[in-house]
């Protein structure tokens, strides 16, 4: 994966200007653009279950062990196109960072994956089911392996550490199974390998509202864990975290790529370099360079939009 | 709260009560149960010797607790605050007064089979809805049933719209205000202003009985400690710990996989249909039923005793029912017109000084004395 490709050839200014990208062209054809109305909240009981046409998914995936398509997805609020017919495609297992700069559409992207924004259209998938996720609710997604850390730490403030990593098991999620739910000896080894994973041992009866702001970052990335995930979106592990904490970060999200695919979202460039395999740099909605660190860091059209400034 | 873990096989990651709760429980409740009844067989002019009326209010105040363990497991667990728990009790009672309405047979003002009120107005015959209540359990059932299947209606619209907090608190005062202005319709047919009223007996027993009364006072209690042991059993089991993560955090309930809207439908109606029967508890012991029970305010007292009382505990929640409507009872016989004041300044100086509650100050306080 160090050969980098650029996937969309947006109205970027920067693709008139003449310089060819670093990069081979394009290889993926756009879908047509069929343009649909974001679902509002009507009178609909069941959310219908809409599918992924075979062809699309063939065309995008060809070739590569691909995990999760996002396909020409486009969002605006308000007539500002906060993404604009982004392709992106994740394969099995790797670690991918996301960099851009501000108003790029990095939270936007992970909101239309994880099902917080439908988006105006386009599809997102996961290899294997042609369900389109686009259509469904965040716990349907979450269902399916696509979990998400967000920027601060979002654990159950109330809840003791083990209570929390309890809570993310996959399994019983329903009202009822939940008022008889048991935990087997296997659960239980599960949470404790992953105490152990994320140095929570020794407070796993702490209230994790008492833990320290690190701690709680890892504790969310252990109740991701928990959650087997297929598919990882880490929004900014190390905000706010000491250059020890995000040494400790920066291992476990290398650790954990390989079993699941990692998405990490990050501003700060050195851990990006620490860790990334793969780079994707957003802008203005679209994939403006995709590859190797080295690779995007030499692209002209990088340097001139995001890299440039530093 | 953080549980026990225990080695082997399949278990329950909190028990419902620990084996000092569970005997807590059994002496609590045979206590609420036995004590009043015997007080009042006592024979009259003995010092201990309880007067009638206070059977009733205390039969009442069971009742209101019932109520409070149902706001509290809604409130302290889920975080979702209705003002219209008055709806879910007041229909409880109307259907339990609709089978005794019809119980009075032609023992009515107008030697009539219809209901008093019925003759007034000229009916001629039952409406379709009263028809089934002339049997006691239809009307039992309906009485938890009717007020289950509205908040799970109400409930499904608002909370797949995602309508939380104030808004939700909001939305349910105006349910309650709403019901209150048909009920008091006569068209309605529920007796209008006047309710349902002047109860002669109940499945054949007489009203009037002491023991009758004996019996509704004891049913009381047991529907207490039974509803307090249903809400034990949702707040300790999974979904329990699901909610009270609704209640903190609810976008991370979501990405984990939890359909928060389902959670909060669950624990809303339940605590709707707990409502409804302590409403039909609540009738043929004070003997009426009137539109006055869906007044807005009487839905915010109700979030006043759980707030006195102390959110999160289940067991707050019916010691503050219980200080509040002891307190009412003596201040509206004592200082009438000083009632509403002292309840407003009850809630005040709970939530500054108290923010936890009678149950949160007074277990604060033991810690203290421990160290």
């Amino acid at each position: 994966m160090s050969e980098a490709r650029v996937l969309t050839e947006s109205e970027n200014p920067i693709d008139e200007s003449g310089k060819p990208p670093a990069t081979s062209p394009a290889t993926v054809p756009t879908s047509p653009a069929t343009p649909r109305a974001r679902r509002t909240s009507g009178i609909s009981l069941m959310p219908r279950r809409r599918t992924v046409e075979k062809s699309r998914i063939d065309a995008l995936t060809h070739g590569r062990k691909a995990l999760l398509c996002v396909d020409n997805i486009s969002v605006s609020f308000d007539g500002f196109k906060a993404l604009n017919e982004l392709t992106l495609v994740l394969d099995e297992g790797e670690l991918r960072c996301i960099i851009g700069p501000n108003g790029a559409g990095k939270t936007t992207l992970q909101d239309v994956i994880t099902g917080k924004t439908k988006p105006d259209q386009g599809s997102v998938f996961l290899v294997g089911d042609d369900t389109d996720l686009t259509h469904l609710s965040e716990h349907q997604i979450a269902q399916r392996g696509v979990c998400r850390k967000f920027q601060r730490p979002t654990v159950f403030q109330g809840h003791s550490v083990f209570e929390n990593l309890e809570l993310a098991l996959p399994g019983t999620k329903g009202v009822f199974q939940s008022l008889f739910a048991r935990l087997s000896s296997k659960q239980k080894e599960k949470i404790e390998k992953i105490l152990e994973t994320i140095g929570l041992t020794e407070y796993m009866s702490t209230r994790a509202g008492l833990l320290s702001h690190g701690q709680k970052q890892w504790l969310e990335i252990g109740m991701l864990l928990a959650q087997d995930p297929r598919v990882l979106l880490v929004d900014e592990p190390v905000a706010g975290m000491t250059h020890q904490e995000s040494e400790r970060t920066a291992e476990l999200l290398n650790s954990l790529a390989g079993e699941r695919t990692v998405v990490v979202v990050e501003h700060d460039m050195e851990f990006v370099r620490s860790i990334a395999r793969t780079v994707t740099v957003l802008h203005e909605g679209s994939v403006l360079a995709e590859g190797s660190m080295d690779a995007v860091q030499n692209d002209p059209k990088v340097i001139e939009v995001y890299l440039g400034a530093s | 709260m953080s549980a026990p873990v225990a080695t082997e096989g399949l278990r329950r990651l909190e028990p419902v009560m620990s084996k000092k709760g569970w005997t807590a429980f059994g002496i609590v409740t045979l206590l609420t149960m036995g004590l009043v009844p015997l007080l009042n067989s006592l024979p009259a002019g003995s010092a201990l010797q309880l007067p009638d009326y206070l059977v009733t209010l205390f039969g009442k105040f069971l009742c209101y607790a019932t109520v409070a363990v149902a706001m509290d497991l809604l409130w302290g667990y889920a975080g979702i605050l209705s003002l219209g728990h008055g709806v879910f009790f007041a229909i409880g009672g109307y259907a339990m007064g609709m089978t005794l309405m019809l119980a009075i047979g032609e023992a009515g003002v107008y030697r009539s089979k219809l209901p008093d009120f019925m003759v007034f107005l000229d009916w001629k015959e039952l409406p379709w809805f009263w028809r089934p209540m002339d049997n006691f359990f239809v009307a039992l059932c309906a009485a938890l049933l009717v007020p289950g299947l509205l908040a799970y209606c109400f409930g499904f619209l608002a909370f797949r719209s995602r309508i939380r907090g104030v808004y939700f608190s909001i939305i349910t005062q105006a349910l309650t205000f709403a019901l209150m202005l048909l009920f008091f319709r006569n068209e309605t047919g529920l007796g209008g202003n006047n309710g349902l009223t002047d109860f002669k007996q109940i499945y054949g027993y007489s009203l009037h009985a002491q023991s009758t009364k004996h019996a509704l006072f004891m049913l009381s209690a047991a529907g207490l400690m039974l509803s307090f042991l249903i809400c034990r059993f949702v707040t300790t089991s999974k979904a329990g710990r699901v909610l009270r993560g609704v209640r903190d955090e609810e976008s991370r309930v979501m990405f984990l996989g939890y359909d928060p809207t389902r959670f909060k439908l669950f624990v809303y109606t339940l605590s709707a249909v707990l409502c409804g029967f302590a409403g039909a508890l609540y009738v043929p012991q004070v003997g009426i039923i009137n539109p006055g029970e869906l007044q807005p305010s009487n839905s915010i007292e109700m979030a006043i005793w759980v707030a006195v009382g102390g959110r999160g505990s289940l067991i707050g929640a019916p010691l503050g029912a219980f200080v509040v409507n002891g307190a009412k009872s003596w201040f509206t016989v004592a200082l009438p017109n000083l009632w509403l004041y002292v309840l407003g300044a009850l809630f005040v100086a709970v939530t500054l000084f108290f923010p936890r509650g009678l149950v949160g100050a007074f277990s604060g306080a033991l810690e203290r004395v421990r160290k």
